[in-house]
């Protein structure tokens, strides 16, 4: 839902959204995981999580597969991950 | 009389300026001529005939704060051609620091520098607690010159003690630190480093991550006040966002104490081509603004690596294989040995067999695989094995105690049609080696040389002239470093001869020549074939000399 919508309904915000997963190198020469996400905007942005905190999420987020992440808000997984 | 005479080479005077036929001669530690043809005699003459002769080069970000205290050279940076690093990155220096807590910083610097505990039991007398006394340590063995940071880190450690990973500091503590960093300054120290990202060897943040932001300010008023020393900064290098509001208060920081800063690292990817292109494109910003926020990008290209002794990423795409491999050590073992879940892992994998995903997996050594397949592809060991190349990786690992490395080359920052305008831009500070860390996950060597032969030779992405000039007079200029970087009269004598066609730099392989035989990947020099320190040999004919000529940095 757009904000401008969402505004003009009064129905909440639902925030970003994954619409993408990849492993990437990271600095230290691990695979890193790279969430792309889509804000309410458009505007798309990208987080890259560690190993470590790249399998929490995984895990918060019940994703068997990384395309498992995508559609997922980004909100409702952050809730999730502070609980792991 | 001359104390050295390089004869007949061809000059590359790290101004940028075009290569020119010229004689060097050094005297007294310093260049005493640059010439068409010098006459006279030297002590020492050097045919340099067909090779190009060029400053030391700099290399901006290490960790050898702990490997200089037993080798001096820091090995084998200075063979590279390698004539100055910058130690204490990263909110990291090994002064000051009180004895008692000495156990602290060591597991922050195992994290970083996966050192072997040895180094710091064995390998060297603990003589200093503050930088001064660190200086005196170290400075007698330098075959390398040095220009070393002091860790925001250990600054806090010192004047908070416990309370340096807990909590914000009290103005009285805020101002005990800037006393502490005067002193180190004046002691030699060219300039403070901090981070935003790092961790202990427990995962917790390292003390510099609980500054609050006036506090930084208050130790950059410092650095200003003693002539406008330099700034090194961690930023949240995995968020391009973060990062661009990091340049924005480094350059407050800049412009409100008149000191340079610099971020690393700064890395290019296919998946996020927008990243470096947003953040440079602050930096151009801010330095219209009149601020100094210099990136640090690296050359070489990141791997993945990885060994079935911990879970890994790698396999995100098998969550059969994920689920296996992040159970504990024991019930990991067990399921790897049990055939009908190997069997639904391979299953996995597909009709191939992994072959798409692993057979260019190379199996890197230094550690418990076997000499025969150390440098072979998984493709070629499963093939000679009559395997497939899941079935082959996981029988290689059980057979092996698990404990074999591979390595997926090349995985990030690897697109050198992207990456070679990237280093060229005159606001890109070419560095980021890291040389001297992670030494058991790859090599931190060989920066320089694969910049020539990739981006100036393979690519043409920069001149010889301007791949000199990046690495030696732009490096001392940023970093205020006194009479370095140039091949000018009265310049410090630190010369690199190399041949221009081959300067590059080897293969990545496995070296057991840290304290209590612990491992690291090195890679060896490629056409570099002498290199001189304050006028004095060091490395000559694929040998280090005995010349002890490296120093401590001055700043202009």
């Amino acid at each position: 839902m757009s904000a401008a919508l969402a505004a003009r309904t009064g129905a909440p915000l639902e925030g970003a959204v994954v619409v993408g997963a990849e492993i990437v190198a990271g600095h230290d020469g691990a695979a890193d995981l790279l969430v792309r996400l889509r804000h309410e905007n458009g505007v798309e942005a990208t987080v890259t999580l560690d190993p470590a905190t790249g399998f929490d999420l995984l895990e918060a987020a019940g994703a068997a597969r990384l395309d498992d992440l995508v559609g997922r808000l980004w909100l409702d997984i952050l809730k999730e991950l502070s609980r792991v | 009389m001359f104390d050295v005479l390089i004869r007949g080479g061809t000059v590359v005077d790290g101004d940028g300026a075009p290569a020119r036929a010229a004689d060097v001669a050094l005297s007294g530690g310093k260049v005493a001529a640059v010439e068409p043809r010098i006459g006279g005699e030297a002590r020492r003459t050097i045919d340099a005939a067909g090779r190009v002769v060029a400053p030391g080069f700099i290399d901006p970000h290490t960790h050898f704060d702990v490997q200089l205290l037993w080798d001096g050279a820091a090995k084998p940076a200075l063979e590279h051609g390698i004539t100055a690093v910058v130690p204490g990155n990263c909110s990291l220096s090994l002064a000051p620091l009180k004895a008692k807590d000495r156990r602290a910083l060591v597991g922050m610097f195992q994290q970083i520098e996966e050192m072997p505990p040895e180094a710091f039991t064995e390998a060297f007398e603990w003589t200093w607690e503050d930088f001064a006394g660190y200086r005196a340590a170290v400075e007698p063995g330098l075959s390398v010159n040095v220009a070393p940071l002091v860790g925001h880190s250990v600054i806090r450690l010192w004047v908070m003690g416990e309370g340096a990973n807990q909590r914000a500091a009290t103005p009285d503590e805020v101002a005990a630190m800037q006393d502490l960093l005067r002193a180190s300054l004046d002691a030699g120290a060219v300039g403070l480093s901090t981070s935003f990202v790092d961790v202990d060897e427990n995962g917790r943040p390292v003390p510099s991550r609980f500054a609050p932001f006036s506090e930084l300010d208050a130790l950059s008023a410092v650095l200003g006040e003693r002539g406008g020393r330099m700034l090194q900064v961690v930023p949240e290098f995995y968020d391009t966002d973060i990062t661009i509001a990091r340049v924005d208060q480094l350059a407050e920081l800049s412009m409100r104490h008149g000191i340079p800063t610099t971020f690393s690292p700064l890395f290019d990817s296919r998946l996020t081509p927008n990243n470096v292109p947003r953040v440079m494109a602050r930096v151009e910003e801010q330095f219209a603004r009149g601020a100094r926020v210099w990136p640090q990008m690296q050359t070489r290209p990141i791997d993945i690596s990885f060994s079935l002794l911990r879970p890994s990423l790698f396999f995100a795409r098998l969550p059969r294989w994920v689920r296996v491999l992040r159970q504990p050590l024991e019930a990991r073992l067990a399921s790897l040995r049990d055939p009908e879940v190997v069997e639904r892992m391979l299953a996995d994998c597909g009709p191939d067999g992994g072959a798409m995903m692993m057979s260019e997996l190379v199996v890197r050594g230094g550690d418990a695989a076997p000499a025969e397949i150390v440098g072979r592809t998984l493709g070629e060991i499963a093939k000679a094995r009559g395997e497939t190349c899941a079935r082959a990786l996981l029988n290689v690992s059980l057979e092996n105690g698990l404990d074999v490395a591979f390595v997926a080359a090349s995985r990030g920052h690897d697109d050198t049609q992207r990456i070679g305008p990237m280093l060229a831009h005159p606001l890109m500070h070419i560095g980021a080696s890291d040389g001297g860390a992670h030494l058991a996950s790859f090599a931190t060597y060989g920066d320089t040389g694969y910049l020539f032969s990739e981006f100036v030779r393979r690519a043409g992405a920069l001149t010889l002239e301007a791949a000199v000039k990046k690495i030696t007079s732009d490096t001392a200029e940023i970093w205020g470093l006194k009479d370095r970087g140039r091949l000018a009269r009265g310049q410090a004598g630190d010369v690199v001869i190399f041949d221009p066609a081959t300067i590059g730099r080897g293969e990545e392989r496995p070296q057991f020549d840290m304290p209590g035989d612990g491992m690291r990947y090195v890679r060896d020099a490629i056409g570099v074939e002498t290199v001189l320190v304050n006028g004095e040999v060091v490395r000559e004919g694929g040998r280090y000399t005995e010349a002890r000529s490296g120093a401590f940095c001055a700043l202009s």
